[in-house]
């Protein structure tokens, strides 16, 4: 499996750098240029982030846009489990990133694209990879047919 | 507004036509890119359209670093709430 055949969900910080066009990490407007060719899920915490620092009007154009694809968008609304949240705060991770693992652990995504260097750092064996958008396109670029 | 029987823009009943002259699955091809270009073009409006909307609170320039704290601390009061045990 690839980065261009299975679910992968883009942090928080990607979407909004991405938007913003942050020059210092172009990698991340890159990335979102090249979404139509991702299989993307955005979780509940995610999207609730997302909600906190768009206004109304931009939230409803991004989930208009979001159902234009539904074969490679997918939303998903579900709260993270207490027991898995539980499980990696006691691996160290602070409330929100163990809801974001917890997310990603219950989905079975295999791939989170995020420019927080820190986050989950401190968690050995996770059940899926961190990439930077510059290495996610790295590996889009080795894999494009 | 359109109603039925109204007459079509040349342009449009041409590319209608040519479109229903393609096989099934040119036309789900046709359609499915249809939906990325559709998909990639909102994408840069809406990117354009919150910058204007940061630029006129003076939030444009901010640097990548205090983003990212900015960021970290909102998933922090996110989580917080919707996880309160």
């Amino acid at each position: 499996m690839s980065i261009l055949d299975e679910w992968i969900v883009l942090d928080t910080n990607i979407w909004i750098f991405g938007l913003r066009r942050v020059s210092d990490i172009p990698a991340c407007a890159q990335l979102l240029g090249l979404l139509d060719r991702l299989y993307v899920v955005l979780p509940r915490q995610i999207l609730q982030e997302l909600q906190a620092n768009f206004s109304e009007e931009e939230v409803r154009t991004l989930f208009r846009l979001l159902s234009g694809l539904p074969h490679r968008m997918k939303i998903n609304w579900e709260k993270a489990k207490q027991e898995n949240i539980e499980k990696y705060q006691r691996l160290g991770c602070k409330l929100g990133d163990a809801v974001i693992a917890a997310h990603l652990e219950e989905l079975g995504i295999k791939i989170l694209i995020s420019e927080n260097r820190d986050f989950l750092s401190e968690v050995k064996e996770l059940p899926f990879r961190r990439l930077s958008a510059a290495q996610a396109l790295t590996e889009l670029e080795q894999t494009a047919p | 507004m359109l109603s039925i029987g109204a007459e079509m823009d040349p342009r449009v009943e041409k590319l209608a036509a040519e479109i229903a002259s393609l096989g099934e699955k040119e036309q789900r091809a046709l359609l499915e890119q249809l939906a990325e270009v559709t998909f990639r073009h909102g994408l840069i409006e809406l990117s354009q359209s919150y910058l204007k909307r940061l630029q006129q609170q003076g939030e444009h320039n901010q640097a990548a670093k205090k983003v990212l704290g900015k960021l970290k601390q909102i998933r922090e009061e996110i989580a917080a709430r919707e996880y309160p045990g």
